[in-house]
């Protein structure tokens, strides 16, 4: 059986409240101080298929953009931050401010959104590193357009419809601008080898501050 | 200090936009470099007096750290930070045994004018 003790997932749940509190430290601090509101994190080992369904169904099958760096380390996987493609660009302009001329704004929203993304997803993979005390290498940020349901990697074995039979720890936060029509997703994917390093790296990690 | 030069190193042009800016609201007289890589910024430092560096960490290429460390080297009298998303406490770490200091992103005034008004090393 897949997936961790009520106790683990509450700790892995702590641990990823910390990070993803980070990275909306980091938006906050994009938006000129604008609240950011958080969702609980939503922890899944499900298929990378009903991974991509929920994303889609969250996002109303609009179309959506997102960035995404893979990571590798002490554990591995994809982190990706992802937005209705309707809504990115208030956020670009709430970024920018005044920096940029409004008609520069359409050749500049993909570099601002790789931007933001870099800040956000490397807060939320550097405040795991700093907790587990182990560097977490990641690749350079990447931009993604398409639906909700093809912005996750689909590799993998798969059955005869497509679908991809991999079981993978699915997290996914949802995050908002509170006064304004700003909001977008957090998610990561990882494979069962990376999520069991992940849940032993917290258990190590709880054990130290109760000085265990 | 009067008019200073300032060398921004970011693969982000966005970065740098965000950067030159909050730099020049500031100073409005003063000079703001750009490189979007480690070796451009090598090849365009050749020569030329910098008084302070932004470098970020990961870029295509020569890396930030790799580029700071070059750079320390050949502009001794230059203050010189890392100035990356990424947070993690080895990168802080690696900053401090490059002799270079630290900022973490987001870019914000508070920030980036913190790091000026400190001055030059030895002025």
């Amino acid at each position: 059986m897949l997936g961790f003790s009520e106790l683990q997932r509450d700790a892995i749940t702590e641990v990823l409240n910390i990070a993803i509190g980070r990275a909306a430290a980091a938006l906050n601090q994009m938006v000129d101080d604008e609240e950011v509101r958080l969702s609980v994190p939503c922890l899944d080992f499900i298929s990378r298929s009903e991974a991509a369904r929920r994303l889609h169904a969250e996002t109303g099958g609009a179309p959506t953009v997102a960035v995404k760096q893979c990571f590798a380390g002490p554990v591995a996987g994809d982190i990706l931050l992802i937005f209705p493609e309707s809504r990115s660009l208030e956020l670009v302009r709430l970024m920018l401010r005044n920096t940029a001329p409004l008609e520069a704004m359409t050749e500049l929203e993909r570099e601002a959104l790789v931007e933001v993304g870099n800040v956000l997803l490397n807060a939320c993979l550097g405040s795991i590193a700093n907790l587990f005390r182990r560097p977490i290498d990641s690749s350079l940020p990447v931009y993604l357009e398409a639906g909700g349901d093809a912005i996750l990697n689909l590799d993998g074995e798969a059955d005869k419809e497509g679908r991809s039979l991999d079981t993978v720890m699915f997290v996914h936060v949802e995050f908002a601008l509170a006064q304004r029509d700003v909001r977008g997703y957090l998610a990561c994917v990882m494979d069962i080898a990376s999520a069991q390093a992940f849940g032993q790296h917290v258990e190590d990690y709880v054990l130290q501050a109760i000085g265990g | 200090m009067a008019v200073g030069t300032v060398l921004l190193v970011d693969d982000s042009r966005v970065s740098r936009m965000m950067c030159r800016s909050v730099i020049l609201r500031h100073h409005p007289d003063w000079q703001v470099l750009e490189a979007s890589s480690g070796e451009e910024a090598i090849a365009l430092c050749q020569g030329v007096s910098i008084d302070f560096m932004l470098i970020d960490v990961n870029m295509p290429g020569m890396d930030g750290v790799t580029t700071a460390t070059r750079l320390k080297a050949s502009h001794p009298g230059a203050r010189i930070t890392l100035l990356t998303a990424n947070i993690q406490d080895t990168i802080r770490e690696k900053a401090r045994a490059t002799g270079v200091e630290f900022i973490g992103k987001p870019i914000t005034d508070e920030k980036i004018e913190g790091f000026l008004s400190q001055g030059v090393p030895g002025c």
